[in-house]
């Protein structure tokens, strides 16, 4: 079991897609495909072999790294981190595929980047030495902000720096919170720690708890994104590439949850127990704005990218609510809107190479030329608004039952986010698929608009392996949920706070 | 004089007397190839020095009273031989111009180091004094000296007579100082006055006033500032790199050599109430105005820059703004911490700028000697990667960003504010790296956009051929690889100024 092996095969099999693009024009994809497919099938099968329980955090490797200051590189993983790693390999997958076509200038640098932001990804979802999952923090940025600013749309440059800027500053913040944290452990033991289990057993007095806390919650609010915060995030979609936004919303929108259990909730419980009415209203917040602002977009892009803060703020809501069930029901959030965002990029990227626009109003009438398309389509919308039977319905529906019982009135407020995204999710798909064709309207745009082609073989299979698992787990959700049984996270954080 | 203070004091008398072995050269044979080949043999040779006695020197060797040798001094040394190398290195791609023969250049610039030498191993008024005015006047000489360049004669004398009127403050509030302790040495165990008159006081401290006034200026901090961007910009392209790490690195460490001789300045003395403590209040004060200052200033007047030189001449504003924070330090148990911050975030932002003045220098000489616009790296990355891989990892390193040098010189500054509760300053340098980024983000994406070719059609050098020498490849290969390997492996450097 060797995560650092994922990483820099990874990186390495990026590094070789770029450097054989040059050699032969249109090897990088083959390069990037085979590389991910291969890292994952290491990944599932030394994960099966290892036997290890991953209930607790199991410690993978750990080596003195900066010894100056009692820095080690040490990585982890428990079922938390598993299941997150595998959804990020799982949408590497889809987005070499939805890129296949899209990406025809620079690739091999395309492609290097994009294995890059997976490595880096995979590698905040398994640090456990502070400041190394810092550094993950940090370095997945980097490859992500040139795919934006390299293969974006036309306000590309614009949108990368504000992408950047709202991040690394926020994580400035969450660095400052991680050197008092060490500082603290250097006063309370006489050495510097920067080991996530050393933090665990910190005594904090909890006025400097909160302070701290507030640090990394920030941090991790932006790239939630929770609504003060979240203005980086329609331009970042809109302007990135299709497999950008698909990475930025499947994936890197769940660091920052992730970053939410692990570390705030995990490290400061009783901080987190006081700071709970603050985060969840910050969360129903982003629950109904997402859904307002998503309804009012005419850009498809920008119209998903506020439902996905939408979603993002049930898992807020969920996780500040302390409850066993709404904790798997965040999980389930994470998972499911991972799944049918990634899956409703995709589309929005099909869509726009037939007829280059992500104006809602250049689409329509969609359906007659292109049925498949249409039917992926209706089946991804219903799963953004929570039909039953697909996997949204499920998290959604576990998220607010336990947050209820903690937070009644924020949870009704929430439950109407629920009518909002049955709104914004037949606008869009009517908008695109039904109505008057396009063309007819404009003459001159009649043979691109009105005929749109259907689906290719390659973007069935990238739909239907995104709606099967959406269903699988819609209809039997344990095969996620059973690994968040035993949720020792509930018990720590109401002891902790029983006690004060 | 002793064995060891000959050896501890052997890389400036190396200078010394290879100056002197200069001169004696150009009587005999003026050839500029001769002249730059002796200059660098003699930078080889001081370094050669310096490193050994960083390896055996155990303690600090106070030779007569003007100089105390420490391993401090002695990296900076090194810092500063290996800029100047570099410095001599490009000047001599530039010189080639003209038909002279440029002896005096050279000449200029070992005085230079020879005044940067003996500032960062002064410990005394006087020497400290004698550094500065030989590091100041033959800097003159050198920012005018491409005589037919249109802002040459403003530029060195807008830094003639600015330095001029700095070196005049200085050397009052050296009298001032003297008038109240009797001893120009840095170290004198004086200051009985907190009983005494409160006449007395109004002296040193106005004195202390003047002195970092002076010193101000020429670490170009806010608000003693202005020169910078033009001087930086008027000077020819290796004098400003010398402008912008020789003398910086020279100033700011005999700048610590005086503060951290002085404790009454910044520690608070535990047994006695707050408000006779007016000294120490006052000048870290001083102290804080100036960094909030420089980094808010430098940073935002950063913004909307144009040239090449001026953004970067701006951007070291800010991080002289940065690096102040290592001096508020609370208790003497810092002070080697922030010895070895500085010296980190010092090699980091002296190899940064080497990196991006080098690729300044070679474009700009590819492009006919015109100023170089940040446009005019349009592309670049595509045309050359080596040299914009340079560029690129000197603004991550000087945005902070990790995988680079600059991270960790940010984080050792952060651990020293942390420590010192600095909360403010740290706010700030939060807040300036986000307006940084904007600046630095810019830069890098030029890089990355559309090869200008066509844009500029009517200039003939528009196609530029990019084409280096082996030497210039070699050494950018290496910048890059030092730049990447001691972001990774801070401990290379670390543990060495851990041992200093």
């Amino acid at each position: 079991m060797n995560i650092t092996y994922v990483m820099c095969s990874l990186l390495l099999g990026g590094a070789l897609a770029w450097y054989l693009e040059g050699v032969k024009v249109q090897s990088a994809r083959w390069i990037a495909l085979l590389t991910v497919l291969v890292v994952a099938l290491y990944f599932a099968v030394s994960v099966i072999t290892s036997g290890l329980d991953f209930t607790e955090l199991q410690l993978v490797v750990r080596l003195p790294w900066i010894t100056s200051f009692n820095i080690e590189y040490a990585l982890a993983l428990d079922y938390l981190s598993l299941v997150l790693v595998s959804l990020t390999l799982f949408l590497a997958l889809v987005c070499v595929l939805v890129s296949w076509q899209e990406i025809q200038s620079k690739s091999g640098f395309y492609y290097f980047n994009l294995l890059a932001t997976i490595a880096g990804i995979i590698g905040v979802f398994t640090a456990v030495d502070m400041f190394l999952f810092f550094f993950f923090w940090e370095v997945m940025l980097l490859p992500m902000t040139a795919l934006i600013a390299i293969w974006g749309h036309e306000n590309k440059h614009f949108a990368a720096i504000k992408f950047f800027i709202f991040t690394q500053v926020s994580s400035l913040l969450m660095l400052v919170a991680i050197i008092a944290m060490a500082a603290i452990h250097f006063q309370q033991t006489g050495r510097v720690s920067f080991f996530y289990a050393d933090w665990l057993i910190l005594e904090l007095p909890l006025s400097t708890s909160f302070y701290l806390m507030l640090g990394f919650f920030i941090a991790f609010a932006v790239k939630l994104p929770s609504v003060p915060v979240h203005s980086w995030l329609p331009d970042a979609h809109t302007q990135a590439p299709t497999a950008g936004s698909v990475l930025l919303a499947g994936v890197l929108l769940k660091t920052g949850a992730y970053g939410l259990i692990r570390f705030v909730l995990h490290l400061f419980p009783q901080a987190s127990m006081e700071f709970a009415p603050v985060a969840a209203t910050l969360g129903v917040f982003s629950i109904l704005y997402g859904a307002k602002m998503a309804f009012a977009q005419q850009d498809l892009k920008r119209l998903i990218a506020y439902s996905s803060i939408s979603h993002m703020g049930f898992v807020m809501l969920a996780l500040f609510s302390f409850n066993a069930i709404a904790y798997q029901g965040a999980v389930l959030t994470l998972v499911a809107h991972g799944l049918s965002s990634a899956a409703l990029f995709a589309l929005a990227g099909m869509v726009y190479s037939r007829v280059h626009s992500r104006d809602l109003n250049d689409m329509g009438g969609f359906w007659h030329s292109a049925p498949r398309m249409g039917g992926f389509a209706l089946a991804f919308a219903a799963a953004a608004f929570g039909l039953p039977g697909l996997a949204n319905f499920v998290a959604e529906f576990l998220s607010l039952v336990g947050a209820y019982q903690r937070f009644p009135l924020l949870t009704i407020l929430a439950a109407l986010g629920l009518i909002g995204s049955a709104v914004y999710g037949m606008v869009f798909f009517q908008g695109a698929f039904h109505g008057k064709e396009h063309g007819k309207e404009q003459g001159k745009k009649q043979n691109e608009a009105s005929t749109i082609a259907d689906l290719s073989k390659r973007e069935l299979l990238i739909f239907s392996s995104l709606l099967v698992l959406l269903i699988v787990i819609g209809f039997y959700p344990n095969v996620v949920l059973v690994f968040f049984q035993k949720t020792d996270l509930i018990t720590t954080i109401t002891s902790a706070a029983g006690g004060q | 004089m002793t064995q060891l203070m000959m050896f501890s004091l052997s890389p400036l008398l190396i200078i010394a007397f290879g100056l002197v072995l200069s001169l004696l050269l150009i009587a005999w044979r003026r050839s500029q190839k001769l002249i730059l080949i002796f200059t660098l043999t003699i930078f080889v040779l001081a370094l050669l020095a310096s490193l050994s006695s960083v390896m055996n020197l155990t303690d600090a060797v106070q030779v007569t009273t003007l100089v105390k040798v420490d391993n401090y001094g002695n990296f900076a040394f090194m810092l500063v031989l290996v800029a100047s190398i570099t410095v001599g290195l490009l000047s001599s791609t530039w010189l080639t111009h003209s038909v002279e023969v440029h002896d005096e250049f050279f000449l200029l610039l070992q005085l230079v180091v020879l005044g940067a030498g003996i500032l960062v191993m002064s410990d005394h008024f006087a020497a400290l004094f004698l550094g500065f005015e030989l590091l100041s006047i033959a800097l003159v000489g050198m920012v005018g000296y491409s005589r037919d360049s249109q802002y040459s004669v403003e530029s060195s004398f807008k830094y003639l007579i600015l330095s001029a009127c700095a070196s005049s403050f200085m050397l009052l509030g050296i009298a001032f100082i003297y008038s109240q302790s009797g001893s120009l040495s840095f170290a004198t165990e004086l200051f009985v006055y907190e009983q005494t008159s409160p006449t007395i006081s109004v002296f040193y401290h106005a004195g202390i006033l003047l002195f970092l006034v002076g010193i101000a200026f020429k670490l170009s901090l806010a608000p003693f500032h202005l020169w910078t961007p033009d001087v930086y910009q008027g000077a020819p392209t290796p004098v400003t790199l010398l402008l912008a790490t020789v003398s910086k690195v020279a100033m700011f460490v005999v700048l610590m050599k005086f503060w951290f001789s002085q404790p009454q300045l910044f520690v608070q003395p535990l047994d006695q109430p707050l408000i006779s403590n007016g000294n120490a209040l006052s000048a870290l004060n001083l102290m804080s105005v100036f960094a909030v200052l420089s980094m808010l200033v430098g940073n935002a007047l950063a913004l909307k820059q144009q040239n090449i030189k001026r953004l970067l001449a701006y951007s070291s504003i800010a991080h002289m703004g940065y690096l102040l924070i290592v001096l508020m330090v609370l208790s003497p148990h810092s002070v080697a911490l922030a010895w070895q911050s500085a010296l980190f975030y010092l090699s980091a932002y002296v190899l940064a700028t080497l990196s991006l003045f080098m690729v300044l220098q070679l474009t700009q000489a590819k492009r006919g000697d015109i100023e170089l616009e940040i446009n005019d790296w349009q592309g670049l990355f595509w045309q050359n990667r080596s040299l914009a891989l340079l560029v690129i990892v000197g603004i991550l390193s000087l945005a902070g960003i990790p995988l680079t040098m600059g991270f960790i010189g940010k984080f050792y500054l952060l651990n020293v504010a942390v420590q010192a509760q600095q909360w403010w300053l740290i706010a700030t340098l939060i807040i300036g790296s986000g307006i940084g980024l904007f600046y630095y983000l810019r830069i890098i994406f030029i890089l990355f956009g559309e090869e200008n070719i066509g844009k500029i059609a009517g200039i003939k050098n528009s196609a530029v051929d990019y084409k280096l020498t082996t030497v210039v490849s070699f050494s950018a290969s290496m910048l890059i690889f030092v730049g990447l390997i001691l972001g990774l492996y801070p401990d290379l450097l670390g543990n060495i100024l851990v041992n200093l």
